[in-house]
C-alpha cells in the first residue's frame, strides 16, 4: 500500500517535471505583465494584439503549411520505404536501411549546410517550397522507422488468408495491410508533423523570401525582446496539436473495436 | 503480384517528387507587369507605415522576412540561390560580404537623395568610399542600469569592475564587445594590436568574471529589467526599450571613458534581381520625412540630417539615442584587427575557462 502511494508520488513529480513548464506558459499568455516573469493580474490582450499581428498570423501559417505538407508527402513516402523494406529481399537493403537513419543521426546543422548547398546546385531558389522539401528529407526517416516497427509485429498469415480467400493485392493491402499498420502511419505522421512545426536550425538554412516560420519568427524577435504574444500563439498550437492527438487517438482506436465485435 | 505493387510505389514516390519539386522551381520573380522588392532585415527595424508608404507611392510589393544574427545573412547570400534584394547587416559583417565578392556596387548617381547623409558616418573603414553600403542606423554600446540599486558615480565603466557589485553585472557574450570595454576603461583605443595592453585586458576580464553574473546577447536587457542583474552591458537601442518602461527605475550610460559605436548599413546582394525596384527604395528611404518615420517607429538612430526636423525631440534630445559630438567622438567603430584576433581568440578563451 504504502509502495503504490510512493510509486503515485513519483509518478506525479515525474509530470510535474514534464507539464509544469508548458502549464506555466499558458498560465503567462494570460499576465497582463509586459515583462514575461512577473505575474500582474489576468488579461486577454495578448490574444487580441496576437490578432493584429501580421508577422506572427504569416509565419504559423506558413508553418502550418511546411507542417501539413510535408507531413504528408513524408508519411506516404515513408511508409512505401518501410513496406518496401518490410517484406521484400532486395539487394542493397542493409544498405537502404542504414541510409534511412542518416537524416536522424547527421546533425541537424550539416544537414541544413548540405541542403542549402544541393539547392544552389540546382540552382532551386530557396522559397517556402525548399522549406517542405528539406521538412520531407528528414521526416521520411521517422515515419519510415516508425511504420517498420509496426510491420515487425504484423502477422504475414492474415495477408496470405486475404489473398487465399480472393482478394486482390490492392483491396489486401486496403482491407487488410492498412488498418492493422494505421496505427504506425498515424504515429509516423504526428511525429513528422510535430518535428516539422518546431525545427529551426535546418528552417533557417533553407527558407527563401516570405517563408519564414513561426520557430524563425520567434528567435528572430529575440534581439529585441520576446513579448507575451509569443505565450498565446504557443497556447493556442498546443490546444491545437493536442486536439490532434486526441481526434488522431480516436480515429485509431475505432477500426480496432468493430474488428472485436464482428 | 508484389513486383506490380512496387512499379506502382515507385509511381506513386516518383510523382510526388516531381509535383513537389515543380512547385519549387516555379520562380518566385514577379509577374508581368507587377513589381517587387524583398527585403531581408532586423527584427522591428522596418515599421510597418514606411513599408505601406513606399508600396503606395511606387506600387512596389514589399515582401520582408526577419533575422536575428547576421551570420543568418552570411548565410543566406553564401547559398547563391536567396531571392533578397536589400539586407542590412553590421558594420564587420559588411566587410566580410564584400570580401566575398556577395554585395553589388552602388550606382549612387542613381541616388538624388545621397546628400541628405552625414559625412561623419560614412567612408568607414569597413567599407571605404561607401562603394556597397549606405548607413542605415547607427548607436553605442554601454551599459544600462537599476537606478534604485546604484551607488555612487555612474558615468563611467567603473562599476562593471567593482567587486562591490559582485553577481549583479551582466557582460554581452562577445569577445570584441568586452574587450573594448576593458580597454576603454584601462585607456587604449578598442582597435589596439599592441600585444602587452591585450594582455593587460584579459587580465581586467579575468579578474572580472567572478562578479560577471552571466554573460548574454540576446535577451538581456530582459535580465537587466526583472531585477537578476543591476548592470547590463549591452547595444544602446535595446537597453532603450527598458528605460523608456521605467525610467525612474533604468538608465542608459554612454561611459566617459568611450564606447563601442556600431552601424548598420543598408546593402545590395549580388544576385539581387530589382534592381529599379532597389533604387526607388533606397532613394525612399533617405528622404527625410520617411527616416524620420523609422527613427520615430524603432528608436534608433539614423545618419540622416534634414530627417531630425521630422524626429520626435523625445527621441532627438535622448542622449541613448542621439549622443553628443564631445561623447560621440570619445566612441570608435570595432575595425578588424587582423593578426590580432586570433590573440584575442585565445584570451577570450582564457576568459571563459576560467
Amino acid at each position: 500500500m504504502r509502495r503504490r502511494r510512493l510509486l503515485a508520488a513519483h509518478a506525479a513529480l515525474v509530470y510535474l517535471f514534464l507539464y509544469a513548464p508548458i502549464a506555466i506558459l499558458v498560465v503567462f499568455s494570460f499576465n497582463r505583465a509586459r515583462q514575461t516573469a512577473i505575474w500582474e493580474g489576468a488579461t486577454l490582450e495578448w490574444y487580441r494584439s496576437l490578432a493584429a499581428n501580421e508577422l506572427i498570423l504569416t509565419a504559423v501559417k506558413n508553418s502550418l503549411i511546411v507542417g501539413v505538407s510535408s507531413t504528408i508527402a513524408a508519411t506516404v513516402i515513408g511508409t512505401l520505404v518501410a513496406l518496401a523494406l518490410g517484406r521484400h529481399a532486395f539487394v542493397g537493403e542493409g544498405f537502404t536501411r542504414n541510409l534511412l537513419y542518416l537524416p536522424i543521426i547527421i546533425p541537424e546543422i550539416v544537414l541544413g549546410a548540405a541542403l542549402v548547398t544541393f539547392f544552389g546546385a540546382l540552382a532551386l531558389r530557396l522559397s517556402l517550397w525548399t522549406v517542405v522539401i528539406a521538412h520531407i528529407v528528414f521526416c521520411v526517416s521517422y515515419v519510415a522507422i516508425v511504420v517498420r516497427a509496426r510491420l515487425s509485429s504484423f502477422d504475414r498469415s492474415l495477408e496470405e488468408a486475404a489473398l487465399d480467400l480472393g482478394a486482390r493485392p490492392l483491396s489486401t493491402f486496403r482491407r487488410v495491410t492498412l488498418p492493422l499498420i494505421a496505427p504506425g502511419i498515424v504515429a509516423g505522421a504526428l511525429l513528422s508533423f510535430t518535428i516539422s512545426i518546431d525545427d529551426y536550425v535546418i528552417t533557417s538554412f533553407v527558407a527563401g523570401v516570405g517563408a519564414t516560420t513561426l520557430p524563425l519568427q520567434i528567435y528572430s524577435m529575440l534581439k529585441v525582446g520576446v513579448t507575451p504574444e509569443i505565450n498565446a500563439v504557443s497556447t493556442l498550437l498546443l490546444a491545437v496539436t493536442v486536439a490532434l492527438v486526441l481526434t488522431a487517438q480516436r480515429l485509431e482506436r475505432r477500426p480496432a473495436d468493430r474488428g472485436a465485435g464482428s | 503480384m508484389t513486383g506490380r505493387r512496387s512499379v506502382v510505389a515507385a509511381a506513386l514516390a516518383a510523382s510526388l517528387l516531381a509535383a513537389g519539386c515543380r512547385r519549387g522551381v516555379e520562380p518566385p520573380s514577379p509577374g508581368p507587369g507587377e513589381k517587387r522588392l524583398n527585403v531581408y532585415v532586423w527584427s522591428e527595424y522596418l515599421p510597418r507605415e514606411v513599408i505601406d508608404g513606399f508600396t503606395k507611392r511606387t506600387g512596389i510589393s514589399l515582401r520582408y522576412d526577419l533575422y536575428d544574427s547576421n551570420e543568418a545573412v552570411l548565410e543566406k547570400l553564401q547559398s547563391g540561390v536567396a531571392d533578397y534584394d536589400i539586407v542590412v547587416p553590421s558594420d564587420y559583417m559588411v566587410r566580410i560580404l564584400i570580401q566575398l565578392k556577395l554585395l553589388r556596387p552602388l550606382e549612387k548617381t542613381r541616388l538624388k537623395n545621397l546628400g541628405n547623409l552625414d559625412p561623419a558616418f560614412l567612408d568607414k573603414s569597413f567599407d571605404p568610399k561607401n562603394a556597397y553600403s549606405l548607413p542605415y542606423v547607427w548607436g553605442t554600446t554601454g551599459f544600462g542600469y537599476n537606478r534604485t540599486r546604484a551607488q555612487g558615480s555612474t558615468d563611467s565603466w567603473a562599476p562593471l569592475f567593482d567587486p562591490k557589485n559582485r553577481g549583479r553585472i551582466l557582460m554581452l557574450d562577445d569577445m570584441r564587445e568586452c574587450f573594448a570595454v576593458a580597454l576603454k576603461f584601462l585607456g587604449h583605443s578598442l582597435n589596439t594590436t599592441d600585444p602587452a595592453i591585450l594582455r593587460q585586458a584579459a587580465d581586467l576580464l579575468k579578474r572580472q568574471k567572478p562578479l560577471v553574473k552571466t554573460y548574454n546577447s540576446s535577451d538581456y536587457e530582459n535580465i537587466l529589467a526583472s531585477g537578476d542583474v543591476d548592470y547590463s552591458h549591452g547595444y544602446n537601442g535595446q537597453l532603450a526599450k527598458v528605460v523608456a518602461r521605467d525610467p525612474r527605475r533604468f538608465g542608459y550610460v554612454l561611459p566617459r571613458e568611450g564606447a563601442t559605436i556600431w552601424m548598420d548599413s543598408v546593402c545590395v546582394p549580388a544576385r539581387a534581381r530589382n534592381v529599379e525596384s532597389i533604387y526607388a527604395f533606397l532613394d525612399y528611404i533617405l528622404e527625410p520625412e520617411v527616416n524620420a518615420s523609422i527613427v520615430n517607429g524603432i528608436s534608433y538612430a539614423s545618419a540622416n540630417i534634414p530627417a531630425r526636423k521630422f524626429i520626435r525631440p523625445e527621441i532627438l534630445n535622448d542622449p541613448a539615442i542621439y549622443p553628443s559630438e564631445a561623447a560621440l567622438a570619445r566612441c570608435e567603430f570595432l575595425e578588424d584587427i587582423g593578426e590580432a584576433t586570433s590573440i584575442l581568440d585565445e584570451y577570450w578563451t582564457e576568459v571563459k575557462a576560467q
